[in-house]
């Protein structure tokens, strides 16, 4: 077993673009979805992002932090999973039940082994 | 309730769990005692407990450690609900109910604290239940917890069912507190019989938690121990009469006995078979005997006596061996019983036992020895602890009394 990140980006949030209506549909299917990965085991953790994300970067020496300035693209959040490789990472992925309510992209990357 | 939320805030934190339920309960009450009780109560009162564990994690998240593996599961937006329905699920409660009887029978707690503690926890006694039940103080009780509790926090003893070899071991140890936490309710009869019921029922439904679940492969001393006490509850209410005096086996009318859980019992003998003969299976099967009979008279004491002879194989412990006695004397008279019982006369534990001395006086007077029963009965009526049986065997003293003059 392996564990992976999965990074969620969506266009705009479910919570400003979604009817209230939707917004409860929404939220039950992700509960279902997540509580099927957890009950069989395959959630590690799982957190939506907060609003005021930063950035720090660095540029000719200076580190700078300023805000997060993804205009279309944001981070809603990320869910850390055990899967047995990529494919059943990937499989977890596809599954997620956002992608029915807003544009979303999710990224998909495996965890270094320690001594990996 | 405990059960699930030890679960979630780990063994160390027990206490805390126990606070939420308390906290639970009081605000039910307080609520239900204006509104009237809800249809589901108990539906009602896993959501206050949900709301509040909530709350804690979520205030606490930074200051108190939760050693289980599904507390940081509560601190995330995403994952709460889902975590919430999960683990009061049903079938999630069953083995919380699992896990805590494997922690609260450690082998590092004594076996007075697993008996208070698993009657605290599980089956939900109040302490003043208990103490009632156990007859001893409230304090006392208090303080085995007390102990119990700071045990599982400094051994670090886990919440968990515990696997690969060390599951046959330990299931041993939870066996044994059960068929304690039985005998402790079915033993004594005077004052509180109906918390004595309760606790026998729960002894009953713990080792049913345990049948059904999958973690275990070899069930049949299980089996035996589920039969054995069911054999022996489905006699519970015969036992005494109106004013609740004893009844012993010879005077009880066998229409008071609870003949479908007997059934049940017998059901669950023929489930034990298996490659081991445990002292469990023996005793179930001799409880069997004694319901199978119509009446007293109609007992198959010869079957009953090769029985013991098998149990004093594994166990030749004082207690069995009288118990083998009256056996004994059914099939071989009372004077070999009570050459046999010579034999354990100087044990330092059975001569403070008032068992000893009713079953020798019983024997006495089979023979007529009057006099001789007089006196053994005395020494029983100083030794009962309980006025019931005090009553019972003054009886008897009356009735020899008589026949001496």
């Amino acid at each position: 077993m392996k564990d992976f990140l999965l990074i969620i980006k969506t266009e705009g949030s479910v919570w400003s673009d979604l009817s209230p209506e939707q917004l409860q549909k929404h939220m039950e299917h992700g509960t279902a979805y997540i509580g099927n990965l957890m009950k069989e085991g395959k959630l590690k953790n799982a957190n939506p992002v907060d609003k005021g994300s930063r950035i720090v970067t660095e540029s000719n020496g200076l580190i700078k932090d300023g805000p997060f300035n993804e205009t279309k693209e944001v981070v809603a959040g990320y869910f850390l999973v055990t899967a047995k490789d990529i494919d059943e990472a990937v499989g977890i992925a596809k599954t997620n039940p956002i992608f029915k309510d807003i544009p979303t992209k999710i990224e998909v990357h495996p965890m270094m082994d320690i001594g990996g | 309730m405990v059960a699930v939320l030890t679960r979630i805030f780990g063994s160390e934190n027990l206490d805390l769990a126990e606070d939420v339920v308390q906290d639970s309960l009081i605000e039910a009450i307080k609520l239900w005692t204006y509104k009237g009780v809800p249809n589901n109560p108990s539906a009602w009162l896993f959501k206050v407990a949900k709301n509040k564990v909530l709350n804690i994690v979520n205030r606490e998240k930074y200051k108190r450690q939760y050693s289980s593996d599904v507390a940081h599961f509560l601190q995330s937006e995403w994952t709460v609900e889902s975590a919430l329905n999960h683990l009061f699920s049903e079938q999630e409660i069953l083995d919380d109910q699992l896990r805590m009887m494997f922690t609260c029978c450690h082998p590092s707690i004594s076996a007075d604290s697993q008996v208070a503690l698993t009657l605290k926890t599980l089956c939900g006694f109040s302490i003043q239940e208990i103490s009632k039940a156990f007859l001893t103080t409230e304090q006392n009780i208090n303080k085995r917890l007390v102990r119990a509790r700071k045990k599982i926090r400094e051994e670090k003893i886990p919440f968990e069912v515990p696997n690969g070899n060390d599951l046959e071991k330990r299931l041993q140890t939870v066996l044994e507190t059960i068929y304690l936490l039985f005998n402790e309710g079915y033993s004594a009869s005077t004052g509180e019989n109906l918390i004595r019921l309760e606790i026998c029922k729960e002894a009953i439904r713990l080792t049913e938690i345990i049948i059904l679940h999958p973690s275990f492969q070899n069930k049949s001393e299980v089996f035996a121990l589920l039969s054995l006490m069911q054999l022996n509850a489905s006699r519970f209410k015969a036992r005494q009469d109106d004013k609740g005096n004893i009844l012993t086996l010879d005077k009880q009318n066998r229409l008071q006995w609870d003949y479908s859980l007997m059934e049940i019992g017998f059901k669950n003998l023929e489930k034990s078979t298996g490659n081991l003969i445990s002292i469990y299976h023996i005793l179930a099967t001799i409880s069997a005997y004694h319901c199978s009979a119509t009446n007293y008279s109609a007992t198959d004491w010869q079957s009953i006596l090769s029985l013991y002879d098998k149990l004093v194989q594994i166990d030749n412990s004082p207690i069995v061996l009288l118990n083998r006695s009256i056996a004994l004397s059914k099939v071989n008279g009372s004077k070999k019983a009570i050459e046999e019982l010579k034999t354990i006369e100087e044990n330092p534990a059975i001569k403070l036992n008032h068992l000893f001395y009713s079953t020798k006086s019983e024997f006495q007077i089979e023979l007529n020895q009057f006099k001789e029963a007089a006196t053994t009965l005395e020494k029983a009526i100083y030794l009962a602890p309980m006025k019931s049986e005090k009553i019972l065997l003054q009886e008897k003293l009356l009735y020899c009394r008589e026949k001496i003059i």
